[in-house]
């Protein structure tokens, strides 16, 4: 009876959690948070991320240099765009196209104009922040949640393109390992959109 | 009194032991992100045809050398997405079994036999045959599973396969690692023509 008792009321007890609050992902800067983990925990937009990294690597510095500042702003600037205009489901073919296209460069290898190159980054980075955008927020704010997604993307074209300039100076088998990778990419697009012309969606 | 709250003590000791031995049910295997992309990593790895067929390519890349050491792995994945796309959108493609089996007959062979066609060759050789297994990972997803992740996940198990027979075929640079090679190549044949006889039914 006893022992029905000791495990009765602490069952009970657990039956009636209250939130913890212990992550910060709910409370105060929750939304830079959201918006920071959103692009990361999303294949469909770390991988892309990440090949075009490695394509502004693969450019040369000056290119990497433009890339830098350019493609989180205008990830921002997506994001701001798709929350104000969301809705708009064709601009996400482009985030599928972003990674067939990203991944073909890389593969191939090839330098492409400078202006040729950086429209391409600029037309994906607002693809990838509208979609990024096209969420519902509540009543939390709209302007840490696009430093958040603006910050990922910094965080991933910096390191990815500084891993992939490292890599190809310092081996001599670094850009055939990025061409790899690349090809990689443009596998997993190819299959990614063929699923999605399917209506198998999945990200 | 002791007697009967040793005896409790016992009893739950007994049920969290028994609790701490339970195995994973995988009565939702192959669900989400996470099931797609083990699913799309095992995949090429549990079939024996897939997997001696993908180290065949990079043991022959690695024994033609530059650039075909690279071409050939870069190559493949592109070609079988193509062919997964065929399997994902349910265009059926005839003896694909035979296809598959053909792939390890064929190009381990070529390593047997140190054969070096030039570089168009190898590498139209490898894509055809790289359809025939992006068909059947096409084909075979599972229903549950995240197919993006899926995608990503059969694509960097094959990458990864290529490497392994890349690994080998680097022997090539000593007289006995490309006798080595050469086995293997033998030996990846011999287990292509066995999968050609069951898939004809000679065998099961």
């Amino acid at each position: 009876m006893k022992l029905l008792r000791h495990l009765i009321l602490p069952l009970l007890v657990l039956t009636f959690p209250e939130v913890a609050h212990a992550h910060l992902i709910s409370t105060r800067f929750g939304e830079f948070y959201s918006g920071l983990l959103h692009p990361l925990t999303t294949l469909v937009h770390i991988v892309p991320w990440l090949a075009l990294a490695m394509f502004a690597s693969m450019q040369g510095k000056a290119f990497a240099r433009r890339t830098l500042p350019l493609f989180p702003l205008a990830v921002g600037l997506g994001v701001i765009l798709g929350y104000s205009l969301g809705g708009y489901q064709d601009v996400l073919i482009l985030n599928i196209i972003s990674f067939v296209v990203l991944g073909a460069l890389v593969a191939l290898s090839r330098p492409i104009p400078r202006y040729a190159g950086l429209a391409a980054v600029l037309l994906f980075a607002i693809s990838h922040g509208y979609a990024n955008g096209d969420v519902d927020l509540a009543h939390g704010s709209l302007t840490l949640y696009v430093v958040g997604v603006t910050s990922a993307a910094y965080i991933v074209v910096t390191l990815g393109a500084g891993a992939a300039a490292t890599l190809s100076e310092k081996a001599t088998w670094g850009r055939i390992v990025l061409r790899a990778l690349g090809s990689w990419i443009l596998a997993s697009g190819l299959i990614y959109g063929g699923f999605e012309l399917m209506g198998i969606s999945g990200a | 009194m002791i007697n009967t709250t040793s005896h409790s003590i016992a009893r739950l000791l007994l049920l969290l032991v028994l609790a701490g031995w339970s195995t994973v049910s995988l009565a939702h295997a192959e669900v989400g992100v996470a099931g797609g992309l083990v699913s799309g990593l095992l995949h090429p790895i549990f079939g024996l045809d897939h997997l001696l067929a993908m180290i065949a390519v990079g043991l022959w890349g690695a024994q033609l050398g530059m650039p075909a050491i690279y071409l050939l792995p870069i190559t493949f994945p592109v070609v079988m997405a193509m062919g997964g796309l065929l399997g994902v959108i349910g265009m059926p493609l005839p003896h694909i079994e035979i296809g598959i089996a053909l792939s390890g007959l064929a190009l381990g062979a070529m390593i047997a036999t140190n054969t070096r066609p030039a570089l168009w060759i190898a590498a139209t050789l490898v894509g055809l045959f790289a359809v025939f297994h992006g068909h059947a990972h096409g084909a075979e997803m599972p229903n549950a599973a995240n197919p993006l992740a899926y995608g990503i996940g059969f694509v960097i198990s094959t990458g990864l396969l290529h490497l392994t027979g890349i690994m080998i075929g680097l022997l090539i640079r000593w007289p006995i690692g490309a006798v080595v090679i050469r086995v293997c190549g033998a030996v990846i044949s011999a287990f292509g023509m066995f999968f050609m006889v069951s898939s004809f039914g000679l065998v099961s």
